[in-house]
């Protein structure tokens, strides 16, 4: 299993694992996906505290998960009708990979960002702010870096499926418009997870499901420009 | 009328799935919803062949059960009454804009130089709505997400009318690959009608209104045209908001 993780950090994948899916490889990328993002969610919720810590190595892996499933039916018939050839379980199967490839290079960096937040000013001293917000960019970098590799990853294994480049890109990209779209609002659901230096810690906010993250970005797009 | 198999002409954009060929297993309801995703010219071409009348009839039934399952979601959002108005009106709706639009696609068909039945075109139509309708059920899931973290009926308007979009957009598709199919001598003709369902589907959720907020009717007392109906849904949401930013 390490062997074909490693295999799919290459980018080395053979087309032919999408044949036929292995149960085992379907459990360890959940596995790898389980571990590598709850390693580094861990890792956001320690700049507020160690509670918080705990709840977002839940939260990140689950939100992952939920994306997965909630967009799993519509992203089998996308690829159906730009005419990858792949099937539902395929689809499921090529997305996991991703997130898998994702999630493991977020498990990597985790070192690293435990390393800036011992450098970063904590939540009690008067720079508490600065420390926000370098955090808060870091992490932003760090899951949009591991994002376009995971996405890298998938678009050569979508070319060596689907043999043609065009195709390729076009079932990519609906991929990452509809889980772009579904995961910013089940982070919204899901928040906090660095965790504002005012509130109180929690797992979830009051009513988590009301709310709406693209009503939010644009009460204070309204805010700001209008 | 059985016109022999043409090599399909094949935009790059639509390379392994518009192939002209027989469908294997052409009676089995469930091979239609599988091969309508993965091999959408098998459809076109077994709906020139014998048995067609039995597909296109699946395909409309698969159609407005697809559009019913989404119409659910989409009452979802007000509950009550709304969770089975929005579904009878939504599957009504299709049908109705089906029946608007085949005297015209029929007249844009020849205007095109296809001399197609008007019961092979009906095939036509109801696949590319029961395309759509399969996508609006995987994208049912989504919306019934947003559906439960917003009052905002604009919001949900907008995000129902993108997925319908891109629902029809796909549908859409099959008219245009039976026009290639069929040997039509330009593309022109079919677009145009296009857009001219897409108006229609339009105004049909107006006349059939309020499809996602609540209503004590199951239809409108007042006449309006969509352009007309969205821009006073967007006017009045605003004023809610400012009466509750004043509160």
């Amino acid at each position: 299993m390490i062997k074909h993780l490693k295999a799919l950090l290459r980018g080395d994948v053979d087309a032919r694992c999408l044949e036929k899916p292995n149960v085992r490889w379907f459990i360890g990328y959940c596995i790898a996906i389980a571990l590598g993002s709850s390693v580094y969610g861990a890792t956001i919720g320690l700049w507020r505290a160690p509670l918080q810590s705990v709840f977002t190595a839940i939260k990140f892996p689950l939100l992952i998960f939920l994306t997965c499933i909630g967009n799993g039916a519509v992203n089998g018939m996308l690829a159906q009708v730009l005419g990858s050839g792949l099937s539902f379980r395929q689809t499921a199967f090529a997305i996991l990979m991703s997130f898998a490839v994702a999630s493991l290079i977020l498990g990597g960096f985790s070192p690293i960002t435990l390393f800036i937040l011992y450098n970063a000013p904590p939540l009690t001293s008067e720079h508490a702010i600065i420390g926000h917000s370098v955090m808060l960019l870091t992490h932003v970098f760090v899951i949009a870096f591991a994002g376009v590799v995971a996405n890298r990853r998938l678009f050569g294994l979508m070319q060596k499926v689907s043999g043609h480049d065009h195709t390729a890109r076009a079932v990519l990209f609906s991929w990452l418009a509809g889980n772009l779209f579904l995961g910013a609002q089940l982070a919204w659901n899901l928040r906090p997870f660095i965790g504002s230096p005012t509130l109180a810690i929690r797992f979830l906010r009051d009513d988590p499901l009301r709310g709406n993250f693209y009503e939010a970005v644009w009460r204070a797009f309204r805010h700001l420009f209008l | 009328m059985n016109p022999p198999p043409l090599p399909s002409r094949q935009s790059p954009f639509l390379a392994n799935n518009f192939v002209f060929e027989p469908m294997p297993n052409a009676g089995d309801p469930g091979a239609i919803l599988e091969n309508l995703l993965k091999h959408p010219g098998r459809i076109i071409y077994q709906l020139y062949q014998t048995r067609a009348a039995a597909l296109a009839g699946w395909m409309l039934v698969f159609g407005i059960i697809g559009v019913a399952i989404y119409g659910v979601v989409v009452g979802a959002q007000s509950g009550g009454a709304q969770l089975w108005m929005a579904p009878a009106k939504l599957g009504l709706g299709i049908l109705l804009a089906i029946l608007i639009c085949l005297p015209s696609l029929y007249i844009f068909t020849c205007l095109g130089g296809i001399d197609a039945p008007l019961w092979s075109l009906c095939g036509a139509l109801f696949a590319a709505v029961c395309l759509s309708a399969i996508l609006l059920v995987g994208f049912a899931p989504v919306a019934w997400i947003f559906s439960q973290s917003t009052d905002s009926v604009v919001f949900m308007g907008t995000l129902h009318l993108l997925f319908w979009i891109i629902g029809i957009r796909f549908g859409l598709r099959l008219i245009d690959a039976t026009g290639r199919f069929l040997g039509a001598t330009s593309k022109g003709n079919l677009r145009i009608w296009s857009i001219i369902f897409i108006l229609v589907c339009f105004q049909m959720t107006t006349t059939l209104r309020p499809i996602i907020a609540p209503s004590k009717t199951f239809l409108p007392t007042e006449k309006k045209f969509f352009l007309a109906h969205w821009l006073d849904s967007i006017a009045s949401s605003r004023q809610e908001e400012v009466r509750k930013a004043v509160h």
